[in-house]
């Protein structure tokens, strides 16, 4: 919970002959993060070359898209993935011919669905054509063979309008706008006969589409869209029929279009994976990444399925230098919905701790002590629990966010009955700690406490990561170091006593220790390189070097301030809540002395936008203080992604 | 990130190897490496290695769409997406000429998940109009299918991507107009510039090598850009003399009357000059006041130059094209 999982290497030689039984091990145990290792060996001789596995793993993928167009066609959906061990490759060869067989038997009638669909479309865009001119009482056939002018009725898009204006410039021209719809126009194009060839040209080069009624079609535009009408009409109970049957085709064919669907998908992950193997004379190498606590179990069921598989695994240390290390977490069920939020950020890195936890147990707290209200907070409860329960069909993939409203609208009820505020009102609940309105300054010294707590946890956690990674650089002189924490605590120290006039530590023992701090961190980088045996300890010009320092030196005095003072907006935000709720009851009286329709509404509206509006807010202030304030202390991120390998992955490519 | 870019002492290495398998392997040790190692030797056609290095820049444009401001994604996003309607182009064309996908996978710019297109479904279509309907919800449909009905009637590609074309500079130029003041400036010199280019040599070649009519030019071209204005695209459309047209559009750029004496080299490297100066205009970028789009645009655009110049050099040296005829057609340098 506190790392990421301990990861081991393992690198596997199978003969040819189990090559399939083994990678469909490894794809059906879920736990295996396979490395590329076409680039470690290159003496393929008896063995079926990379180009194979890639010509089958592309065949499968076109079956495989061949089979979704079926389903799609007949409205199938995938279903649920079917237990691994009950799905088995399946022979390209054994495959094609039952993929054919239901492309034929469904073609025809998708074909002439989507051919009535067409033509349906087809008859909408003569309808979109005439209505315009509906009331016109002449033939269209006139319209086509006028003597001396040329007319042209057509679909354009309306980008083009202006283009084509500009291009018949030097004759002259009426272009009528009859309709927009969208990014279409319905327009009509006039000009002199004798000018038919620029004008045709123009129109064609703007993409005006023009009106090309078939010949059944005579009459006004009143009579023709009459008949379209009709024919619309006969079309629609035609799909209707057609329908029908493809609903007995698709009740019919369900189960094995989704059986074949899952078993040419098993084979085409399978095929993949082999094309990414090494390759030794008469053997295969698969190289990955397996989480250490898997290994036994999984070298296990490798032994069962090939008696002649060589396995050789490696577990490194976390403090090692590889970098290429997967990082799977492993975070119980309720700490889950808090590690997106650490993904937002940057995966740790296999050394690194998992901030998770912290996360899960810091940042309820801020966003409690910033939106303190019990009425407010069971609000969100209420909506977190929405998104639990997966009722909204919608809001399903927003579960893990309504585990942390949740969790965070259950601290915020605990702050708030602390606060004594419901609803925004500060009469009815008696406060149990104090009234943020009332004790502004005790409010906002003690977020300002809070936040010391947090960085100095933030200090510890980063000189732990330092350690680990044997950093000792980092871990001794840098601002996030030894050095950096006792730079920080000597000044909070000081703080302390002008403002509290507490005598705990002499000052003076603080200003020598906060002195040699600031001076290590000032020289952190030269300090660094020589404990590191690099040489030269300064790059450059001494001078350029200390100018460098100073700054940097000036802007990590910057930093602590701001870090610290940043956490005044816990205490600002809860004495704005108190401020924001009164305004609305001062609304609501404006509204409505006498507490009558008027004043409820505004109560109701007020703390509904109170609740979304400063919910969110807050949110994204809680997230700020972690990321900016307390994630820059320890965590760098940047970790690599464990993706096992699956057989029956839920999306297709 | 701009330091990753290859420096005047790379490049002049890479001009002066002996084959493609030397240019390979010092390609090798520079920032495009690890696309290069990550296909076997065996493998690495001239074709291959110029799909693989244009992975370095796929990289690029994810890195810089998110890492910059909201307010200047879409106009990253858009750049960006000048691929997808290439890639586009290049499957219509394959299904027009009925290629297989082995033959157009490598010739598509790698977008990996940055693209709606479906790009080997569409190949394994039998007709242009069925692989265009694949492209329904897509942002390409609705240009297209209206295309379509020229298509049917020229059987030509040329109307459908000439709607595609003039469709993405709109939306270009939307973009930019949509981003704050001091952004937009930025972006108009630098983006502005490379409308600019399309839209001249779009009109130049109408007019030459396809003899369009002035209607049919105004039509295939936008009345949009940095320094080039309508009348200038109008005047070309309308017969006035191309090099007037061009030397009052840039006039820093000299000897441009002998260009058009032979349009078939003239042209191509009329072009030449037009991208050194965006080239120019890129790295003027990186001077003075950092925080504005025209630095990871600048950016983007640098890398796709450098990109180019190298498929020239690839190409070159696998053909063992002599350095005074290649190098006519290099950018950066």
């Amino acid at each position: 919970m506190f790392y990421p999982q301990k990861m081991t290497e393992i690198e596997i030689i199978v003969p040819e002959q189990h090559v399939l039984a083994v990678t469909r091990v490894l794809a059906e145990q879920g736990v295996f993060h396979q490395e590329d290792a076409r680039g470690y060996l290159r003496l393929e001789a008896g063995l079926k070359s990379a180009d194979y596995w890639r010509e089958e793993s592309s065949a499968y993928a076109s079956l495989e898209r061949r089979i979704l167009a079926v389903m799609q066609g007949l409205e199938v959906d995938e279903g649920e993935p079917p237990p691994a061990d009950q799905v088995s490759m399946i022979e390209i060869e054994a495959v094609r011919p039952a993929v054919e067989r239901l492309e034929q038997e469904t073609r025809g009638l998708i074909e002439e669905l989507t051919n009535e669909q067409k033509k349906l479309e087809q008859l909408q865009r003569y309808i979109h054509q005439l209505e315009p001119i509906a009331d016109m009482d002449v033939e269209i056939s006139a319209l086509r063979n006028l003597r001396y002018i040329f007319a042209m009725l057509g679909i354009m898009p309306v980008d083009n309008l202006e283009r084509l204006h500009t291009s018949l410039a030097r004759i002259p021209f009426v272009l009528l706008t009859l309709r927009k719809e969208g990014r279409q126009a319905v327009v009509l194009l006039l000009g002199a006969k004798c000018n038919s060839d620029v004008l045709e040209r123009a129109a064609r080069s703007a993409y005006l589409n023009p009106l090309s009624l078939p010949e059944a079609y005579r009459g006004t535009p009143a009579q023709i869209l009459e008949t379209i009408h009709a024919d619309i009409e006969r079309i629609q109970q035609h799909i209707t029929e057609r329908k029908g049957v493809m609903t007995e085709l698709h009740d019919a064919r369900t189960q094995q279009l989704r059986t074949l669907l899952w078993r040419v998908r098993a084979s085409r992950m399978l095929t993949d994976a082999i094309e990414r193997f090494g390759r030794l004379r008469y053997s295969y190498l698969i190289v990955g990444w397996v989480p250490t606590v898997h290994l036994e179990n999984l070298t296990k069921r490798l032994h069962q399925v090939s008696d002649k598989i060589l396995i050789e695994t490696n577990t490194p240390k976390r403090r090692s230098e590889r970098q290429d290390v997967p990082v799977a977490l492993d975070n119980p069920g309720i700490l889950r919905a808090f590690q997106q939020l650490v993904m937002t950020y940057g995966r740790p890195r296999y050394e690194e701790i998992d901030p998770t936890f912290l996360i899960a147990l810091t940042f309820p707290l801020l966003f409690g002590a910033m939106f303190g209200d019990v009425g407010h907070s069971l609000i969100l409860v209420l909506m977190g629990g929405l998104l639990v329960s997966r009722k909204i069909r919608a809001l399903r993939g927003m579960a893990d966010l309504g585990t942390i409203i949740v969790i965070c609208g259950l601290v915020a009820t605990v702050f708030g009955f602390l606060y004594g505020s419901v609803f925004g009102m500060e009469n009815v609940l008696p406060a149990l700690w104090l009234r943020p309105l009332d004790d502004i300054m005790q409010i906002l010294m003690t977020t300002i406490g809070m936040g010391v707590v947090l960085l100095s946890v933030g200090f510890i956690l980063g000189i732990i990561n330092a350690c680990i990674a044997r950093d000792w650089g980092r871990l001794l002189f840098e601002h996030n170091g030894i050095a950096g924490a006792v730079l920080y605590l000597s000044l909070v120290g000081l703080v302390t006593e002008v403002f509290l006039n507490k005598m705990l530590i002499p000052p003076l023992v603080l200003i020598v220790l906060a002195t040699i701090a600031g001076v290590i961190v000032m020289f952190s980088e030269a300090l660094s390189r020589w404990i590191g045996g690099q040489r030269p300890v300064v790059e450059g010009s001494i001078g350029t070097y200390i100018i460098q320092a100073t700054f940097e030196m000036v802007d990590t005095l910057i930093s602590i301030l701001s870090n610290t003072l940043s956490y005044v907006r816990v205490g600002a935000f809860a004495v704005a809540h108190g401020g924001l709720s009164a305004v609305v009851f001062i609304l609501a009286e404006m509204a409505g002395s006498t507490r009558g329709i008027g004043y409820w509404i505004v109560v109701i509206v007020g703390n509904l936008f109170i609740v979304g509006f400063e919910g969110l807010i807050v949110g994204i202030q809680s997230l700020r203080l972690e990321y900016y304030e307390f994630f820059s202390k320890f965590f760098t991120g940047g970790g690599m992604r464990y993706t096992p390998l699956t057989l029956l992955p839920r999306t297709s490519r | 990130m701009y330091s990753t870019m290859l420096t005047p002492e790379t490049w002049g290495a890479l001009y002066e190897s002996a084959d493609f398998a030397t240019l390979i392997s010092l390609l090798k040790k520079t920032v495009y490496g690890p696309y290069l190692t990550a296909v076997e030797d065996k493998d690495l056609t001239p074709r291959r290695s110029v799909y693989q290095i244009k992975g370095h820049l796929a990289d690029a444009y994810v890195t810089v769409i998110y890492m910059v401001p909201e307010s200047a994604r879409p106009l990253l996003i858009q750049l960006y997406r000048l691929f997808e309607v290439d890639n586009l182009k290049a499957v219509l064309r394959g299904v027009a000429t009925g290629a297989s996908w082995d033959q157009v996978r490598y010739v598509l710019f790698p977008l990996g998940s940055f693209t709606v297109l479906p790009a080997q479904a569409m190949i394994e279509e039998e007709s242009v109009g069925a692989a265009v309907e694949l492209l329904r919800g897509t942002p390409y449909y609705s240009t297209l299918s209206h295309a379509m009905e020229r298509y049917t009637a020229e059987q030509s590609l040329f109307p459908l991507e000439v709607a595609l074309d003039l469709d993405y500079l709109r939306e270009l130029w939307s973009d930019i107009n949509r981003l704050p003041s001091r952004d937009r400036e930025q972006a108009l010199r630098i983006v502005g510039s490379l409308i600019d280019m399309n839209n001249l040599m779009w009109a130049i070649r109408y007019r030459v090598y396809h003899h369009l009519s002035e209607e049919e030019i105004i039509n295939y071209t936008v009345p949009f850009g940095y320094r080039v204005r309508d009348e200038d695209i109008r005047a070309i459309a309308a017969g006035a003399d191309i090099a007037q047209v061009v030397t009052r559009i840039y006039p820093d750029l000299a000897d441009v009357s002998p260009l058009f004496q032979e349009p078939r080299s003239g042209l191509p490297q009329l072009e030449l000059r037009l991208q050194r100066r965006i080239v120019k205009q890129c790295r003027a970028a990186f001077i003075g006041y950092p925080f504005h789009i025209g630095i990871p645009v600048a950016y983007v655009l640098l890398n796709e130059l450098e990109i180019q110049d190298l498929t020239v050099l690839i190409e070159a040296k696998s053909l063992q094209v002599p350095a005074e005829e290649f190098q006519l057609h290099l950018v950066m340098s």
